[in-house]
């Protein structure tokens, strides 16, 4: 049910009940409940030029008992392999937990949230909501601390170089009507070096919403490649935040293909804290039917000598929306800081609509700054070029969309997630005929 | 063997009027040159057989073994056999060389016998080699930064690969230095033989000193005005553009 204002303050006893049935420590249930008193007050996040006050996203989860395990079979979306590192997760639960032995003993963690939270509490409490995204940063980060129902916690050590991708495959369970509130805690050690891919996707028709918060905490010289396929279904209206906080030296490498079929506002941010911190953001997404995606990308650079880049394209079809807004903000003290940004969209349809916003913010004389945004349709030269060697239009069409795109599929490090991607784009675009 | 018509041939650019009656007939097992000064129509006679979308047919027919193609879309006449080679094609990033060439193969197949990759790749390295195309140039996107050299032998690679019944060549030899130039001809000469007939399309004589053709159409002011053998290049060559138009009476201004 929707949650109206002033409404919350009734959720606290189930609240309660559940962090007790987690065993949670006592200080999540008072961040929980600290939050859940800030909810009413504080405002929806600004994201340029999308409107989505009305969307059902503000929907408290089901608290009062285990949710009921998922019927679909997972082997739609995971391929049974015993030498990936990995986790699973169904709605609420975790199905599978895999990390080798030498992980395990260099001191790597890669557990359900909940489970975190009773082995390496200490862990999870340095930087759950602290130091990446803030709980009273907005309605919606505030309703996510209250509310998280699931969620992985990685943890990667001093020194520890792990060659092996960490995979998390999420799946949203709306065969129940519940809403997704997924956090996604990663903890990048001072020079740990390692990849992680995720996925989403939703199995079952029911209306939900989704609210993930992914956290990404880098320490100094430590590097990270982050890729991430989003799959959410088309009943699915989300709430997504994927936050990097980078200490000096560290590198974060995302790479995102924001694949959903329902309604997304999107904030993915790299706060470059660390002087020589560097992020390089790259996105692709897809728009189809009559959904609305809009992405905020920002990248703050806090830090001298900081890199923040952000490439993003995207493909609009039928009567869809995408949004790309592009913040590069430079605050004073960041001297020789460097932003640029790409964003570039295609429409294939006459009653797409799409939108690329850069926003370049900068407080600091010394540094280097550039932007580039475009909105247009299919070269039809290339189109002619292509066909004028005997390929179909439509699949002249898909090869341009694919090379256009092509800039994030070649930044995934599994190739079986490359290949995943491929996939959803080949899905997305073959019923784009409404 | 199989037969290229062109008739009566007129066509506008933004209502501006480039062909005025174009006609020639082409086989298999021949070479065609069509020479002619700058701004005289050549390409846009290429341009409007393969069906690029800026221009318009306002007149007449190109039949292909007697289908007209001006009926077909740009993809069904290159299925038909068509196949054209221009001086600046596309780039298109994020497609390879090969997986492109491997597209426009399958086009030409049923679903049931696409070529295999092996097979593919045995016949990709067997054409480079002809056109001395580095192996890394099958990896690179499409047309993506490549010199002007490397684009005109990419053409010719596609021409190899595609093995067309009729290929037109626009000005491919232009801006090409010799060695270029001869391996540009070798591929095109590769290509010599019963199954298939090429149109191309020079501004200098120099190409045709290493593809013999076996007629040479000259155009001058949206028409064919003469039609010869190899020799008529040789003419031209020596006496140029204006004493052919003075010798057919024609008031043309040739730019040079």
């Amino acid at each position: 049910m929707e949650v109206k204002t002033n409404q919350f303050g009734v959720y606290t006893q189930a609240l309660q009940n559940f962090s007790s049935r987690k065993q949670e420590p006592e200080w999540m249930l008072q961040l929980r409940l600290d939050a859940l008193e800030k909810i009413e007050a504080l405002e929806l996040p600004v994201i340029e030029r999308v409107k989505y006050n009305r969307w059902p996203l503000v929907v408290a989860p089901q608290l009062k008992a285990e949710q009921p395990a998922l019927a679909a079979p997972i082997a739609k979306w995971v391929k049974d392999d015993p030498e990936a590192v990995r986790v699973v997760q169904t709605g609420n639960q975790t199905v599978v937990e895999q990390l080798p032995e030498h992980l395990k003993e260099k001191g790597v963690i890669f557990t359900d949230i909940f489970t975190a939270l009773q082995t390496v509490p200490e862990l999870v409490q340095e930087a759950y909501m602290q130091q990446a995204v803030k709980v009273d940063e907005n309605k919606m980060t505030a309703f996510h601390t209250a509310f998280m129902t699931s969620g992985l916690f990685l943890y990667v050590p001093k020194n520890v170089v792990v060659s092996e991708p960490f995979e998390a495959i999420f799946i949203q369970n709306s065969e129940v009507t519940d809403s997704f509130m997924k956090h996604v805690l990663v903890l990048a050690e001072t020079h740990s070096q390692f990849s992680y891919v995720e996925k989403y996707v939703t199995a079952g028709n029911e209306k939900n919403a989704a609210n993930i918060i992914v956290e990404v905490i880098a320490k100094p010289g430590s590097k990270v490649k982050f890729s991430a396929v989003d799959q959410l279904g088309v009943q699915t209206t989300t709430y997504f935040n994927r936050r990097g906080h980078l200490e000096k030296d560290a590198t974060i490498d995302w790479a995102i293909g924001v694949m959903n079929e329902g309604n997304v506002i999107a904030d993915f941010d790299s706060d470059l804290v660390g002087d020589g911190s560097h992020s390089e953001f790259k996105a692709v997404s897809i728009s189809t039917g009559s959904q609305i995606q809009g992405i905020d990308t920002r990248v703050t650079n806090y830090g001298r000598h900081s890199v923040g880049h952000i490439l993003q394209h995207g493909v609009i079809l039928d009567r869809a929306t995408l949004t790309f807004n592009g913040i590069g903000h430079i605050l004073k003290g960041g001297v020789g800081a460097d932003a640029q940004q790409e964003s570039r969209i295609l429409m294939l349809s006459d009653k797409a609509r799409g939108d690329a916003n850069p926003i370049l913010l900068i407080d600091e004389n010394d540094v280097t700054a550039g932007h580039a945004a475009s909105v247009g349709r299919v070269d039809p030269e290339q189109m002619y070029y292509l066909m004028s060697r005997g390929i179909s239009k439509e699949e002249a069409e898909r090869l341009v969309i694919r090379g256009f795109l092509g800039a994030v599929i070649s930044a995934i490090p599994i190739k079986a997630s490359r290949q995943e991607l491929i996939d959803t784009i080949e899905r997305k675009l073959s019923h784009d005929s409404e | 063997m199989s037969v290229l018509e062109v008739k009566d041939l007129h066509v506008s650019i933004e209502g501006k009027e480039i062909l005025k009656g174009v006609d020639l007939t082409m086989k298999t097992n021949e070479i065609h040159a069509i020479m002619g000064p700058n701004g005289t129509g050549k390409s846009t006679l290429a341009a409007a057989i393969m069906g690029h979308p800026s221009f318009e047919v306002t007149q007449g027919e190109v039949l292909l073994d007697g289908v007209n193609v001006l009926e077909l879309a740009v993809d069904e006449r290159a299925r038909a056999g068509l196949f054209l080679a221009v001086q600046y094609p596309s780039e298109i990033a994020g497609v390879t060389n090969a997986e492109f060439m491997r597209a426009a193969i399958n086009a030409r197949r049923e679903d049931d016998d696409k070529i295999s990759v092996l097979k593919f790749i045995k016949k990709l390295d067997e054409k480079m080699s002809i056109l001395d195309m580095p192996e890394e140039m099958a990896e690179r996107y499409l047309n993506e930064g490549f010199s002007g050299g490397e684009k005109k032998r990419n053409e010719i690679l596609q021409l190899l690969m595609i093995e067309p019944t009729f290929a037109i060549l626009d000005e491919i030899d232009s801006g090409l230095d010799i060695d270029a130039l001869q391996v540009v001809s070798k591929g095109v000469n590769a290509m010599r033989g019963e199954g298939f007939g090429a149109l191309i399309i020079t501004h200098y004589q120099r190409l045709l000193n290493y593809i013999t053709p076996d007629v040479v159409h000259i155009m001058m002011d949206g028409r064919v005005v003469k039609t010869g053998g190899a020799e008529l290049a040789k003419r031209l060559e020596e006496e140029g553009y204006k004493g052919l138009s003075e010798e057919l009476g024609l008031q043309i201004t040739i730019e040079e």
